[in-house]
C-alpha cells in the first residue's frame, strides 16, 4: 500500500485525477441528457417518418395494384359478358334467320299452292267454258250430222237408227261426265 | 554493456503474448464461421466480442500489474 | 543496432524516451493547481467534446427533412450505425430502443475524444487519462447491474454467478471465477482497454516525434540525421494505425456496453 502511494506521487499513469473523473462524469451526464431530451427523439422521429413514408408508399402501390387488378377483372368480366352477348345475339339471329327462311318457305309454298289452285280453277273454268261452248255447238253439230246421216243413208234404216242411238248415248255419257267434273 | 530498465515491461510483454494468441484465435473462429455462414454474423458478432473481452482481460491485467508492482 | 550505437556517437546525453508524465500538460489555471485540481487541456477537451457532439447532432437533427441534406445524412448515418448495427443487432428487437440514446452518447463521446489524438495541435486523446475511462466504464458498470436487478430482482446475482446445468463440485471452482470475471474483470478491462490503447497510441506518436527530433536536430553525423526519415515513415504509419484504432476502440467500447446490457436483460445466463 505504501508502495502504491509512492508510485502515485511519482505519477503512476493508472491513478486517476479525481477532478478528471468529475469533469468527465459531468460532461457525459450532460451529453446524455441532451441526447435523451433532444437528439434521439428527433432522429427517431425522422426514422419513423421515413419508415411511414416508405410503408405508405408501399400501401399506396398495393392499393393501386389492387385497383388495377379489379379493373382488369372487371374488364375480363365485361369481355366474357360481351362475348356471351354476342353469342346470344348470333344465336338469336340464326334462329330468326331460320324462322324467316321457314316463313318464306311456307309463304312460297302457300303462294305456289295458291297459284296452282288458281291455275286449276282457271283450267276448270276454261274447260267449263269449252264444255258450254261445245254443248252449244253440239246441237247444231248433231243436227248437221243427223241431217247428213238421214239425208245420205236412209236406205239402211236399221243401221242409221243404231248410229243415232249410239251417238246419243255417247253424248249422254259425255254430258253426264262433263257435269260431274 | 549494461542493460537497465524495468523488468515490468518484459513481464507485460510476456503477458501480452497469451492475449494476442487468444484474440487471434477468437477472430479466426469468428471469420471462419462468418465465411461459412454469412447469415450467422449477427449471432456470432456479440459472442466474438465477448470472447475478445475475456481474452484481452489477461493482457490488460498484465498491464495493470506492470504499473502497480514497482 | 542504431539505438545501441547512439550513445557512443554523441558527446552529450543519450536518447531519453518520453514518459507518461508528458501526457499531463501544465494546468491551464495555475492558481487552481494549489488545490490539486489539475484542470488541464484534457478536461477542456472533454467539455469541448460535449459541446461539439451536442451542437453537431442538434444541427443535423433540426430540419428533419424526409430527403436529408448532407449534414443530416451524416448525422443519420451515425445514429443509424449505433441504432441498428450495435443496438438492434445485439440488444435485440424487443427493448433496444430504450438504450439507443445511451449507446449513441457513449459511442460519439468516446469517438470524438479519441479522434482528438489524430488532430494535429490537439493531439491528446482524452481517454489517455485514466480517470475519464474509469468513470465512463463505472457508469456503465453500475447501469447494467441496475438493469439486471430491476429486471430479475435480487436473484440476478445468483443467475449471473451460478451457471446452470453444472454438477455441484464444479460450482466450487466456477462460482469464484464467474464472480471475478463478471464483477471485477469486466469493468477493469472495459475501462483499461480504452485507456491503454489511447495512451499507447499517444505515446508511440510522441516517441516517434521525439526520436525524429533527437536524430535530426541533436546529431552531428549526416548519416544519422538521414535515418530520421525512417523514423518519420514509421511514425506516420503508426499515426495512421492509431487513427484506425481510435475508431475501432470507440466501436468496441460501445459494443461491449451493448453486450453487457444485453446480458443483464437476457432471460438465462
Amino acid at each position: 500500500m505504501d508502495q502504491i502511494v509512492i508510485l502515485a506521487a511519482e505519477g503512476n499513469p493508472l491513478l486517476p485525477n479525481p477532478w478528471e473523473i468529475l469533469v468527465t462524469g459531468a460532461g457525459f451526464a450532460v451529453l446524455l441528457y441532451i441526447v435523451i431530451k433532444y437528439v434521439a427523439p428527433a432522429f427517431e422521429k425522422i426514422y419513423t417518418q421515413r419508415v411511414e413514408a416508405i410503408e405508405g408508399g408501399l400501401a399506396k402501390a398495393e392499393t393501386a395494384q389492387a385497383e388495377a387488378n379489379a379493373a382488369l377483372e372487371e374488364y375480363k368480366q365485361q369481355l366474357v359478358d360481351s362475348r356471351a352477348e354476342a353469342n346470344r345475339i348470333r344465336e338469336e339471329a340464326r334462329a330468326e334467320g331460320a324462322q324467316i327462311l321457314a316463313d318464306l318457305k311456307e309463304q312460297a309454298a302457300a303462294e305456289s299452292a295458291r297459284i296452282t289452285a288458281q291455275a286449276h280453277v282457271q283450267i276448270e273454268a276454261e274447260r267449263q267454258a269449252a264444255t258450254v261452248a261445245l254443248r252449244a255447238e253440239v246441237g247444231t253439230l248433231a243436227a248437221d250430222l243427223a241431217s247428213r246421216i238421214v239425208g245420205e243413208s236412209l236406205a239402211d234404216n236399221a243401221l242409221s237408227s243404231r248410229v243415232v242411238d249410239r251417238f246419243l248415248a255417247d253424248l249422254e255419257a259425255s254430258d253426264s261426265a262433263g257435269a260431274t267434273t | 554493456m549494461e542493460i537497465s530498465g524495468s523488468l515490468n515491461a518484459i513481464g507485460y510483454g510476456l503477458s501480452a503474448i497469451g492475449g494476442a494468441i487468444g484474440v487471434g484465435l477468437v477472430f479466426y473462429a469468428y471469420i471462419t464461421g462468418v465465411a461459412r455462414q454469412p447469415e450467422a454474423q449477427r449471432v456470432l458478432q456479440p459472442i466474438a466480442f465477448l470472447g475478445l473481452a475475456f481474452t484481452e482481460a489477461l493482457a490488460i491485467l498484465g498491464l495493470v500489474l506492470a504499473f502497480i508492482l514497482g | 543496432m542504431i539505438a545501441l550505437a547512439l550513445p557512443a556517437a554523441t558527446t552529450g546525453e543519450g536518447f531519453v524516451p518520453p514518459t507518461t508524465d508528458e501526457l499531463h500538460l501544465p494546468d491551464v489555471l495555475p492558481w487552481a493547481a494549489d488545490y490539486g485540481t489539475g484542470v488541464g487541456k484534457q478536461m477542456i477537451l472533454v467539455l469541448l467534446s460535449v459541446v461539439i457532439i451536442a451542437w453537431f447532432f442538434s444541427k443535423a437533427a433540426k430540419k428533419q427533412a424526409l430527403v436529408p441534406s448532407k449534414l443530416q445524412l451524416v448525422g443519420e448515418m451515425g445514429y443509424g450505425l449505433v441504432r441498428d448495427s450495435i443496438g438492434k443487432d445485439i440488444i435485440g428487437q424487443r427493448d433496444f430502443l430504450k438504450f439507443v440514446p445511451l449507446l449513441f452518447t457513449v459511442f460519439f463521446f468516446v469517438l470524438v475524444n479519441n479522434i482528438y489524438g489524430a488532430i494535429p495541435l490537439i493531439q491528446l486523446p482524452s481517454f489517455s487519462h485514466p480517470g475519464s475511462a474509469y468513470v465512463l466504464a463505472g457508469i456503465i458498470y453500475v447501469l447494467w447491474i441496475t438493469i439486471g436487478i430491476r429486471k430479475h430482482g435480487i436473484g440476478y446475482f445468483k443467475m449471473v454467478v451460478v451457471p446452470s446445468g453444472v454438477p455441484w463440485p464444479l460450482l466450487i471452482i466456477l462460482i469464484p471465477i464467474e464472480i471475478i470475471s463478471n464483477f471485477l474483470v469486466r469493468p477493469i478491462t472495459h475501462s483499461l482497454r480504452l485507456f491503454a490503447t489511447m495512451m499507447a497510441g499517444h505515446l508511440i506518436v510522441l516517441l516517434a516525434g521525439s526520436g525524429i527530433e533527437y536524430l535530426l536536430v541533436l546529431q552531428d553525423n549526416i548519416f544519422l540525421q538521414a535515418t530520421s526519415v525512417l523514423v518519420l515513415v514509421g511514425g506516420v504509419a503508426m499515426y495512421m494505425l492509431e487513427a484506425l484504432i481510435m475508431v475501432i476502440q470507440a466501436y468496441v467500447f460501445t459494443l461491449l456496453t451493448a453486450i453487457y446490457i444485453q446480458g443483464a436483460l437476457a432471460d438465462e445466463h
